[in-house]
């Protein structure tokens, strides 16, 4: 592609100039670095050096007047075929200037002067390098927006914050409009992959998923694990759920095609609720039950966290509902924030839990009251909680009935598990190593 | 509170410091009985007398030898270098000698000794006697640079610089002998290495030196008009520099220029924008952009002469196209 030579701006006050003279006939071979014509501005002359190699072609003729950034002449490689003469924009005193027409419509591909001079914004067509600053770069990274995608209102069409920025929130006003789409299908179930003895099955609460118990695990000293991720968490499809009692039946249609004898169940939160639920129907099948920080002991619950973690949309927004859910704050670290947000960024996925956070919390009460399930309990089971649950108040574990067991730790949050995993690994294998 | 001068402010922290510690002394030219340079000294010798007092012949080289040798033995010299120019006179004693003994004895020797000296132009002084030559000596390492930029920094920044153990460099603006501030009567002193935030805003930091901070000042001024909300900040001392209270500006603000009144090529303005692009990156929505004395001898001719030095129109006109994204020059 050829070339373009353009009218560089060689003094503040220029809006045009001229060419005085060619060094260069039409046709002629011109070394990059070489003069190629002296520029004539009201109060200067000087020689302009050609950018590239090339021969010259279609030269503005001498003399007349050319706003600067303007092509004044082509530059062609050997052998590059000749294009139309290109058609220029000329100021008033010139006779032989055909009607003005854009730049970019030449075909050519703009050349940049030197960085470091003034230039200006119609010289710059197109390009495939993003022109974005240091901050908008940073925000639409946070918000994994790509920068070749937003237009940018900065000097020579920069990307500026205010451009990302206005995009993120273009996004969340259309993510925010985002429908619900019920999926269908079974709920997605992982595996360790080896250990020995009588499997542990998982069940994690809302808005996490199986990866949440990752820190307990490693204190469960090689037993099998099964972990059931709930409808629209994690890679479980995101099944129309109506009620806490059709959320149950998925656990247990899940739970029953384990093609497992006997396991130890452990739950939290939602999860927990869901694990007491699945024990009182499948009491045989299960050797005991753990409940962390459940729900469905009480109507408390803090709505305006789970529906913050629900619709949150970026790591900021994320963040700081994430540290409700601890006592220690230190623990929810920027790297933790950005990956729980990672699967969130998933606008079905955000839609799912949205939904529903408001079919099982309505207006952030727990309406399911699971206290007639706790009482009939007749496996092994015990309830740990920590003092600190800004999410439900430990002192529904008082409603348990005197053969389950209580651990309550003191500065401990909503996800002992994951605060004192030590703890909890500790108090399982006591349970389990006494069962099997 | 009262206000006072800039000379009246230097005047008492040289008396108070005179006063408080007898191992102190003043040394240069027309300091005591030949009348006072811009009037700063007027009654010192009358009450400490010429031997802590001491007026010298016009030998820079040599009375500034004397001082970083009584400096080496115990006494504290503040040296009185009439001209910040002079500083060309005085190179080998303060930056091969005063800058590097405590290094070069292992740390056995001292050099607690104050270089008192001005910059500033637009006094119609000419091209030798109005440079604003502090970043030849930030260059150089073992000096402390101070640049108080009123008469209350004047005051607290020189007792600081006198009882500091090592050679001190603080440059007064020569315009600001005359102008007022508040300035409390009980003693204070200002640390070194913490600037002051002299005005908060959002949209874009000004970091200003000296004579400059006036400047800054105003153009905030300018652009509030225009709804664009600057930040002042006055790193008060260039050596050490505050760099944590300029980076949380901008972190802040996402836009910088930073305005002295040294040359701006390979100055003062270059390494703190430098730092703030290298240091605050990806918080930054523009090129930090500078504003130095132009690359010129001074000049004589008073048109001339105003227009090398940064104004609050200039100033603020480039911050205004920083914040508006229009200016094309710094893409």
């Amino acid at each position: 592609m050829p070339v373009e030579v353009i009218m560089p701006k060689v003094d503040m006050d220029m809006a045009s100039g001229k060419v005085a003279t060619w060094h260069v006939l039409p046709g002629e071979y011109v070394e990059k670095g070489t003069p190629l014509f002296d520029i004539e501005t009201d109060k200067a002359a000087m020689e302009v050096e050609a950018e590239a190699s090339g021969f010259l072609h279609h030269p503005a003729a001498e003399g007349v007047d050319i706003p600067i950034g303007q092509p004044v002449a082509w530059l062609y490689q050997e052998g590059e075929e000749l294009g139309e003469p290109p058609v220029r924009t000329a100021l008033a005193d010139a006779d032989d200037k055909p009607s003005p027409q854009p730049v970019s419509e030449t075909g050519s591909e703009p050349v940049c002067a030197d960085e470091t001079d003034e230039i200006l914004p119609q010289q710059f067509g197109a390009s495939d390098k993003v022109r974005a600053t240091p901050l908008a770069r940073s925000i639409a990274q946070d918000a994994a927006l790509e920068l070749t995608e937003i237009a940018g209102t900065g000097p020579r069409g920069r990307i500026q914050a205010i451009d990302v920025r206005g995009q993120v929130e273009a996004r969340l006003r259309h993510t925010s409009a985002v429908q619900f789409q019920p999926e269908s299908g079974p709920l997605n179930i992982s595996r360790s992959r080896d250990g020995a003895g009588m499997p542990v099955v998982l069940i994690h609460g809302f808005g996490s998923d199986a990866s949440s118990w990752k820190p307990l695990e490693a204190y469960l000293q090689g037993r099998p694990v099964i972990r059931i991720e709930l409808p629209g968490h994690g890679k479980s499809p995101k099944l129309r759920i109506d009620s806490f009692t059709e959320l149950s039946s998925a656990i247990r249609r899940a739970f029953d095609m384990l093609d497992i004898e006997r396991a130890h169940l452990v739950g939290h939160s939602l999860g927990g609720a869901l694990a007491l639920s699945l024990a009182d129907t499948r009491s045989k099948s299960i050797a005991s039950l753990t409940l962390i920080a459940p729900g469905g002991l009480g109507p408390e619950v803090n709505g305006p966290a789970l529906e913050g973690i629900s619709k949150s949309t970026r790591a900021e927004s994320l963040g700081p509902w994430l540290k409700v859910l601890v006592s220690d704050e230190k623990l929810i670290t920027d790297g933790y924030v950005k990956a729980a947000m990672a699967p969130r960024k998933d606008p079905a996925l955000r839609a799912a839990q949205a939904r529903l956070c408001d079919t099982l919390f309505p207006d952030g009460v727990q309406p399911f009251d699971l206290k007639a399930a706790l009482d009939r309990i007749d496996v092994p089971a015990r309830i740990i909680w920590g003092k600190q649950d800004a999410i439900i108040p430990w002192r529904h574990a008082l409603r348990a009935p005197g053969n389950i067991a209580l651990h309550l730790f003191d500065g401990v949050g909503h996800m002992p598990q994951f605060e004192v995993p030590s703890e909890v690994g500790k108090i399982l294998r006591q349970v389990y190593d006494g069962a099997s | 509170m009262r206000k006072i001068t800039l000379s009246q402010a230097v005047n008492e922290a040289l008396a108070e410091e005179l006063r408080r510690d007898p191992t102190t002394f003043i040394i240069g030219e027309d300091v005591a009985e030949a009348g006072t340079p811009f009037k700063v000294l007027s009654g010192l010798v009358e009450e400490f007398g010429t031997e802590r007092v001491i007026d010298t012949p016009i030998a820079e080289p040599g009375f500034m030898g004397i001082a970083v040798g009584a400096a080496m033995t115990g006494s504290r010299p503040i040296v009185d270098l009439m001209f910040g120019d002079f500083l060309f006179l005085i190179m080998d004693q303060l930056c091969n000698q005063a800058a590097k003994i405590h290094y070069m004895s292992g740390g056995k020797l001292n050099v607690p000794l104050v270089v008192r000296t001005n910059l500033g132009a637009t006094r119609r002084s000419a091209a030798q006697h109005s440079q604003s030559l502090h970043a030849l000596v930030a260059h150089i390492p073992g000096l402390k640079v101070a640049l108080p930029s009123s008469a209350y920094e004047a005051k607290g920044l020189m007792k600081t610089a006198i009882r500091d153990n090592n050679p001190v460099v603080i440059f007064e603006d020569k315009l600001m002998y005359n102008d007022k501030a508040e300035v409390p009567e009980e003693e204070y002193l200002i640390p070194f290495g913490e600037a002051a935030i002299l005005r908060e805003g959002r949209d874009i930091t000004l970091v200003a030196t000296s004579s400059m901070v006036q400047v800054a000042l105003a153009a905030a001024d300018l652009l509030a008009k225009d709804g664009i909300s600057a930040e002042v900040i006055d790193p008060r001392t260039i050596v050490p520099l505050d760099e944590e209270t300029i980076l949380k500006s901008v972190q802040k603000t996402s836009r910088a220029m930073v305005i002295d009144e040294g040359h701006q090529s390979y100055g003062i303005t270059g390494e703190i924008a430098s730092r703030i692009s290298e240091k605050a990156f990806y918080h930054l929505d523009a090129p930090v952009l500078r504003m130095g004395a132009m690359d010129v001898p001074v000049p004589f001719s008073p048109a001339l002469e105003d227009i090398t030095v940064p104004t609050p129109e200039r100033v603020a006109e480039k911050a205004r196209l920083s914040v508006r994204g229009e200016l094309f020059n710094a893409a």
